[in-house]
């Protein structure tokens, strides 16, 4: 086996120049995935990331049928111990809990029907980032303070300011009226109108008293920078759940599904893209894998004269591929490493993307991907498809004629 | 509620004892009929009963009304919501919640929300006058039930009403005690039914003590009024309908 | 040059001596060609389709409003849309079409159900050319004339009402005088259009019906207007704004940033594309020229011999490439229009529609093939191409003659 390698080995270099190219050209492809593959992936995150670090979460526990049917009534009880519970269990302090109702508010001048839930202000900001985009005054102090925070089309269209008042009535969890009046303390900007007009915000305490919830809520919120670990998260959730039949974990895909899907379709689109050029540099390639098969017929030829098995020729002939897309594969997948690794300490920004991303409190910088699934899986597809190519003029050499390829030239 | 199917009836009882007539003189009639109900005034104490199937909530109230206008609502109990209440003005309606000491004016956004978590809307409690613009009625059935001639009233809104129901049934006696009142859809279902029942007899009136608005095929879920207490033809205070008086019983 | 025809006669048969060589790194050129072109129109398609949803779904390209109407988008924040003044400003020949609207918040009710909603009055002659409502009607009419009395609501709306076509609703907004105004109205029509959040927001009668309803006439919420061509939106917005400085006056640009990002990111991306796949293409090109040279050492050598000179030679191979580019290019953009025609409207991909929604796009996305962008590609591949094979060429040409005749 050793004289093989030996000798596949020098094959390779026989033609330095050729050679090089083809490495050239695989190691740009591999370089070209693996840096794409892991912008891409690392854009994704940062979709996620964005889209719930907004509000969502990362996770949610609820009651069941909550999510489809809404009501005050479909609570959770004793909602702020099972929020500090499994704080205390996971280690992890960005949970958070939430009361939701709906209720008429006015100002002085207008009213509006829109939804209001109680915070607990601490943990909301670790879960959050409504919190971080108050404009005006400041966020909510405590979990039990008598304040309200609005957004900023809301505060237009009523026609208010921080320090003003602002009513607030609706329907309690057990039908009374649930009134109440308290100060505008902050105004918050979130970038989606949608948001800004129909979300406000009080403490959970002074939520639980006036819509009488006692100690209940909706939704408990997780969230953690660690996307990929959703599943152990989820599970470990579910355990701390467990012993309430009524409750149920929900991710972040089923609270937004939108998201899922255009990360899809991108993620779909964008192997397209990488499929065509692994092609174009496959056949590329092919022929010079061709080119050195066809060149040595007479080698061969004397080679099977002398006795070698056709099989044995292209195996070598195989090896040669082997060791020369393997080299050319480290190369480039470690040049693109490399890219990615700088990038993913200093950021890579794209002209256009700062303004996007101000519009919806996001970082600007996109960090590529680094794991082994984002690193390994371009070169890989080069590594199926270089082989494949290989092997056709490997084949061909099973029907050489010893005679015929010595008179070749 | 009741008051409209009593003034329907009157529309239209007028319209058929009367010799044949011209348009022009039964939308006269139509107008005397109406002036001729606005005098009618009452005060009664009433309790409401909100039952679902795993809660029930009773809430004792006042009530003074002015023909078809005016009314006003407040809640004597329970504790947590005494002194609350609703004032009604032609279509406009004002929320007066005792615990932050405001009023509120209801917009009209609201309307088809619950009235005070119950089964009627706040459009139940407060449309009543708008019957005659907005509707044809005829009598589809008379007849006579222990000796009392009742009467069922098929009202269909007109083209543009603001009004989403297909059509509405009413049932009600010769002597304006109402009976039952039906909400279809546009396809002739069901919706809701307000059943009423315990007729006596008070100042000289029939009235049912007891309504129940039900939704259609949810038998575990609806709200009951019943009267305790009525009197008709009271002298109110001119202040009664007042955003203050909403504000400040007594 | 005398020898011209000499230099393409030998070239096109050197081109076809390894048959096989050649069709591999053709079919490599080709690959690319249609990638570069394809996937350009494939984005193209994108960017056009967001603009035009963007265009359509009643933005238009310019918008006239109340100065205060973006901030409150309520009844009183209208200006007088029947105005000589105003519409003699709007008089301009780059501007091909406008339409006048009340835009407001509502509320729509069934029997089962209540939403709120934003309700659109407009004139439908004038609308059908700005807008995408007539064409998006399923079910029912669109309305013909301004004194209809209908309502046409989107789909998934008259679903989550749980109504339908003929059905009545009622409607309930404010009016001029502060009031609430509320009326019944049939459905008359039923739209479907790819942006679901369009179908539950949106809902239309005509401009008389609302003048009834709100009290409104003379009175518009906003004015749409079309210009010409993308480009002399701006200078007719400019026009406008100066004529009515009362106003506030707005191109789709500044009303939506976001597409406009988008549209832009889509263009850089391109140039990048369209290098990637040269360079891909490119080291297949190398080689293999590098090969049939390599292969053809002696026969240079001998040419040299004979009295070429070594500047013949290069452009001999110079000219090969030049043809392998050529036939390339020529199969390469027929494949492409294949590729295009075939496909119809263009690609569906509502099976990630819920995506697409979040994006505002609909769910099919047309292939788009501009000149500038065809020349583009076909540029790049000609210009890099003949670029890269001055390597190979200049090679072939300095082969010293003693060297090759001698090399096997």
């Amino acid at each position: 086996m050793n004289t093989t390698l030996n000798f596949a080995w020098r094959n390779i270099w026989r033609h330095p120049r050729r050679t090089i190219l083809t490495m050239l050209a695989i190691a740009f492809g591999a370089a070209l995935l693996v840096f794409s593959i892991g912008l891409q992936l690392g854009q994704y995150d940062l979709m996620i990331k964005g889209s719930i670090s907004i509000y969502q979460g990362l996770l949610q526990v609820q009651k069941k049928g909550y999510l489809d049917e809404p009501k005050i009534r479909n609570d959770i009880k004793d909602i702020q111990n099972l929020a500090r519970t499994i704080r205390d269990k996971t280690g992890i302090k960005s949970i958070t809990a939430r009361a939701n109702g709906f209720a008429l508010v006015s100002s002085e001048q207008r009213s509006y029907g829109t939804l209001i839930t109680g915070v607990e202000p601490e943990y909301e900001k670790l879960v959050s980032s409504i919190p971080g985009t108050i404009k005006e005054g400041r966020y909510l102090l405590s979990d039990d303070s008598h304040e309200v925070i609005i957004g900023k089309s809301l505060a237009n269209n009523l026609r208010i300011k921080t320090g003003d008042e602002l009513t607030l009535m609706g329907s309690g969890r057990d039908g009374s009226i649930a009134a109440t009046i308290l100060p505008v303390s902050g105004i918050y900007d979130s970038g989606s109108k949608e948001l800004d007009r129909n979300l406000i915000q009080i403490p959970i305490k002074t939520f639980q008293e006036v819509f009488s919830m006692g100690n209940a809520g909706h939704a408990l919120i997780f969230y953690h920078d660690e996307i990929k670990k959703e599943h152990f998260f989820r599970q470990q959730l579910q355990q701390l759940i467990a012993d309430n039949n009524q409750l149920l974990t929900l991710s972040w895909d089923q609270l937004q599904p939108g998201i899922k899907q255009a990360i899809e379709l991108d993620y779909s689109s964008g192997w397209f893209m990488y499929l065509v050029l692994v092609a174009i540099i496959t056949l590329s390639i092919l022929n010079t894998f061709l080119m050195s098969v066809l060149e040595r017929s007479r080698e061969f030829g004397i080679m099977l004269a002398l006795g070698y098995k056709p099989f044995n020729i292209a195996k070598l002939v195989m090896l040669e591929a082997l060791i020369l897309t393997f080299f050319a594969l480290t190369l480039g997948t470690l040049a693109g490493l490399a890219i990615n690794v700088y990038f993913a300490v200093y950021g890579l920004t794209f002209e256009g993307m700062e303004e996007i991303a101000q519009m919806y409190n996001m970082s600007a910088t996109l960090h590529p991907q680094i794991t082994f699934e984002s690193i390994l899986i371009g070169p890989l597809v080069i590594f199926i498809f270089t082989i494949l190519s290989a092997l056709y003029p490997a084949m061909k050499i099973r029907h050489l004629q010893p005679v015929e390829a010595m008179r070749k030239i | 509620m009741p008051q409209r199917a009593m003034l329907i009836l009157l529309i239209l009882l007028s319209l058929s004892l009367s010799a044949p007539v011209q348009a022009e003189s039964a939308k006269q009639l139509i107008r005397q009929a109406i002036d001729n109900y606005r005098g009618i005034t009452s005060y009664s104490e009433a309790t409401m009963t909100i039952h679902r199937p795993d809660w029930e909530r009773v809430m004792s109230m006042q009530a003074w009304t002015e023909g078809l206008d005016k009314s006003l609502v407040r809640i004597t109990a329970p504790k947590k919501d005494k002194n609350g209440g609703t004032l009604l003005i032609a279509d406009k309606m004002w929320s007066y919640a005792p615990k932050i000491n405001r009023v509120i004016k209801i917009p009209a956004s609201m309307s088809n929300q619950s009235w005070m978590g119950s089964d009627f809307s706040n459009n139940d409690i407060a449309r009543a006058d708008d019957i005659i613009d907005n509707y044809t009625h005829r009598i589809i059935d008379s007849r006579l039930q222990d000796r009392v001639k009742i009467f069922t009233i098929e009202s269909v809104p007109h083209e543009n009403a603001p009004v989403v129901w297909g059509k509405e049934i009413v049932t009600v006696t010769e002597d304006h005690v109402f009976l039952r009142h039906e909400f279809y859809d546009q396809d002739n279902i069901l919706i809701k039914t307000l059943t009423a029942d315990e007729i006596k007899l008070i100042d000289g009136k029939r009235i049912s003590l007891r309504q129940r608005m039900q939704k259609n095929g949810r038998d575990n879920e609806w709200t009951e009024f019943y009267t305790t207490l009525i009197k008709f033809n009271i002298k109110h205070d001119k202040n009664t309908f007042t955003l203050a008086n909403l504000r400040n019983p007594g | 040059m005398r020898s011209l025809p000499l230099i393409t006669s030998l070239a096109w048969r050197n081109l076809w001596r390894n048959k096989r060589r050649t069709m591999v790194i053709l079919f490599a050129m080709v690959l690319g060609v249609w990638a570069m072109i394809v996937t350009a129109a494939f984005m193209r398609g994108m960017a056009i389709q967001m603009l035009d949803d963007t265009v359509n779904n009643l933005t238009g390209h310019i918008q006239i409003h109340h100065k205060n109407y973006l901030d409150d988008p309520v009844i009183e924040n209208s200006f007088f849309g029947n105005d000589t003044a105003l519409l003699n400003t709007l008089k301009l020949p780059d501007i091909i079409h406008w339409s006048s609207r009340i835009r407001v918040p509502a509320v729509i009710s069934s029997e089962r159900e209540t939403r709120g909603v934003v309700l659109l009055a407009i004139e439908p002659e004038a609308e059908a050319n700005i807008s995408f409502l007539k064409n998006a009607i399923t079910e029912g009419q669109y309305f013909s004339s301004n004194d209809e009395n209908g309502i046409i609501i989107g789909k998934k709306l008259a679903q989550n009402l749980e109504t339908r076509l003929g059905k009545r609703v009622v409607v309930m907004s404010q009016n001029t005088k502060n009031e609430i105004a509320d009326s019944g109205y049939r459905i008359s029509g039923i739209y479907d259009t790819s942006g679901e959040g369009m179908e539950t927001d949106f809902i239309f009668i005509t401009k008389r019906a609302a003048e009834q309803l709100l009290d409104s006439t003379g009175l518009s919420s906003e004015i749409a207007v079309i210009t010409r061509s993308l480009d002399t939106v701006l200078s007719v917005q400019k026009n406008l704004a100066a004529k009515n400085p009362e106003l506030d006056i707005q191109d789709w640009s500044s009303l939506q940033p976001y597409t406009k990002l988008v549209v832009e990111m889509y263009s850089d991306f391109q140039y990048v594309w369209h290098l990637i796949v040269f360079l891909a293409m490119s080291f297949g090109i190398i080689n293999t020229l590098l090969m049939t040279i390599y292969e053809r050492t002696r026969e240079f050598g001998l040419f040299q011999a004979l009295g070429l000179k070594p500047g013949f030679i290069l452009v001999q191979v110079w000219t090969e490439a030049l043809f392998m580019l050529t036939i390339a290019l020529f199969i390469g953009n027929f494949v492409s229009w294949l590729t295009v025609m075939t496909t119809g409207d263009g690609i569906d991909v509502s099976a990630f529609s819920q995506g697409m929604e979040l994006a505002q796009m609909s769910n099919i996305i047309p292939f788009v093939i501009l000149f500038e962008d065809l020349l583009l590609a076909n540029i790049i591949v000609i210009a890099l191409g003949l670029l890269t094979s001055l390597y190979p060429a200049w090679k072939a040409s300095q082969l010293v003659p003693a060297d090759a005749i001698t090399r096997i």
